[in-house]
């Protein structure tokens, strides 16, 4: 089942300097099944936050139209939960109030709803920290927050931009650990926008890897990897390796020439 | 030992000011001594007018900064969100900061008469601009991030409000209210020396016509002591509880 439909998307914008017309993302189409993780990489400037944005509803496209659940949609709605780079939590409300908003705007009474951001702090490795403030927490535990106030609402579509990239490294691999265990978990519907070909690799089902501005979907590689995965087996597999080289060279543009996108479905 | 330093300063003006009426031989009616306000300050208590003056001129100033708060935060609040408000009212806003409060007691007065409402018109005008002006700061200053998080978790107009702009710029309107309370008290004084019967401002300005200095002073100090007070015992705590807590407190300036 299609959780997520992009089909022709397009973005121009005039830089606010020149003034010049932009044309960003040229002509970007891909699906992600229910329960399937798909990561997109492409070089910088090449828009993947912004089609992400678009996908949120965040920001308009000028032309295509996305996909969820089969509805055209227009706008951000709870359908589509976001993970923020910069953590984006309330400051003014406790990690359970942050675990438990967007049930409360969903009027979801208090103690189930309680119950459930409880259980999904838990998932995340929060639990115990119900009642602290998000300064009192660690880069790392703000995101797992981020994380658990998402897919505690039970959204369509987790949307994640570039969740681990303000993050040590050190802590950014543990995370992505986690991520991949709530992942194998719960098959929650994941759109995973990054920079880090490993990352991709390691994390994702599929990898659409974009080209430069005005981008297109240069290819999407199947990341055909066992699950679970972890850090230390995973990277070892001669599978994983060949992988993230051949994104690495289509990055790079010295594998062949740009071709239209191929989509599997 | 903050409450030691923060009174030292008080203490020390208090002996300069009664060494140097002692030393100089000033005349009552120029300047009190200490013990002269001490006396007087008794005297309004032991008659009542202390409580008769205090009770009318902090009715007015709650009235009047509650009105301020309901009008000027959503006000503020919309400003800040809309940047097409924002740029057609901030040239208005600039204009009325000079002229809140004090010079529209005349208008005030010819409106509402010589009474409460012309009082707390005022105190409500003093504080109305500085309020409105914060709360937009406040509301602009607040990452789009966290604006874009509370959309896409189905957030409505009215939550919004309550739960995401209003403590998303708490620091700004803390700040807002300081100032803006600053201004009213001043609004309030100034409008009850013309426009009313009873009040601290009022005493001030029946003292001076009967050369009663130790009262003047003495309602002064009260004026003074009462801003002090309600900055320390309200918007303090107030600060301390929430941006203080939630870790906000680099955002305000």
């Amino acid at each position: 089942m299609t959780a997520l439909e992009i089909s022709g998307l397009s973005k121009d914008y005039v830089d606010a300097y020149t003034g010049e017309e932009i044309t960003a993302i040229g002509d970007v189409s891909f699906t992600v099944d229910r329960g399937e993780f798909v990561s997109i990489l492409g070089p910088s400037g090449c828009g993947k936050t912004t089609v992400l944005n678009i996908i949120a509803g965040f920001v308009k496209q000028t032309g295509g139209t996305v996909k969820v659940g089969g509805r055209v949609v227009d706008g951000p709605g709870p359908d589509r939960g976001v993970v923020f780079q910069s953590h984006a939590l309330f400051p003014w409300k406790t990690v359970l109030g942050n675990a438990a908003f967007g049930l409360r705007m969903k009027r979801v009474p208090p103690k189930q709803r309680e119950a459930t951001a409880r259980e999904y702090l838990e998932l995340v490795g929060l639990a115990g920290f119900e009642h602290k403030y998000p300064h009192e927490l660690s880069g790392g535990m703000q995101q797992r927050l981020g994380v658990a106030r998402v897919l505690a609402n039970e959204p369509d579509v987790m949307l994640m931009d570039e969740p681990f990239a303000s993050i040590d490294a050190q802590t950014r691999r543990k995370l992505q650990e986690d991520l991949t265990r709530v992942f194998e978990l719960r098959r929650p519907t994941v759109f995973f926008v990054t920079h880090d070909i490993d990352e991709a690799v390691f994390l994702s089902d599929r990898v659409i890897v974009l080209s430069t501005r005005p981008s297109i979907v240069r290819e999407i590689v199947t990341v055909d990897l066992p699950r679970p995965r972890t850090w230390r087996e995973t990277t070892q597999l001669p599978e994983f390796r060949h992988l993230s080289n051949r994104i690495t060279e289509l990055l790079t543009g010295g594998a062949e020439d740009v071709h239209p996108a191929i989509d599997p479905d | 030992m903050s409450a030691f330093w923060f009174l030292l300063p008080f203490v020390l003006l208090v002996v300069v000011w009664a060494v140097v009426v002692a030393v100089t031989n000033t005349p009552m009616r120029v300047f009190p001594q200490v013990t002269d306000v001490l006396a007087a300050l008794r005297e309004m208590w032991v008659s009542g007018d202390l409580f008769r003056h205090l009770g009318a001129s902090l009715r007015r100033v709650g009235v009047g900064t509650a009105i301020a708060v309901v009008t000027a935060l959503p006000f503020g609040v919309a400003l800040g969100v809309s940047p097409t408000l924002a740029a057609f009212f901030a040239p208005l806003l600039r204009f009325s900061v000079a002229l809140a409060g004090i010079a529209w007691i005349p208008i005030a007065t010819l409106w509402l008469g010589y009474s409460d409402s012309a009082v707390i018109f005022i105190v409500w005008n003093a504080m109305f601009f500085a309020l409105t002006y914060n709360a937009m700061l406040g509301v602009q200053q607040i990452p789009i991030e966290l604006l874009r998080a509370a959309r896409s978790m189905g957030t409505g107009r009215i939550r919004m409000f309550f739960e995401v702009l209003v403590p998303g710029a708490l620091p700004s309107i803390v700040t807002g209210l300081r100032i803006g309370l600053g201004y009213g008290w001043r609004g309030l004084v100034a409008a009850e020396i013309i426009a009313s019967s009873a009040g601290l401002g009022y005493a001030l300005f029946l003292a001076q016509t009967e050369f009663s200095t130790d009262v003047v002073i003495t309602a002064m100090v009260i004026i003074g002591v009462l801003w002090l007070t309600m900055d320390r015992l309200l918007l303090a705590p107030l600060e301390r509880r929430t941006v203080e807590r939630w870790g906000m407190k680099a955002v305000s300036s």
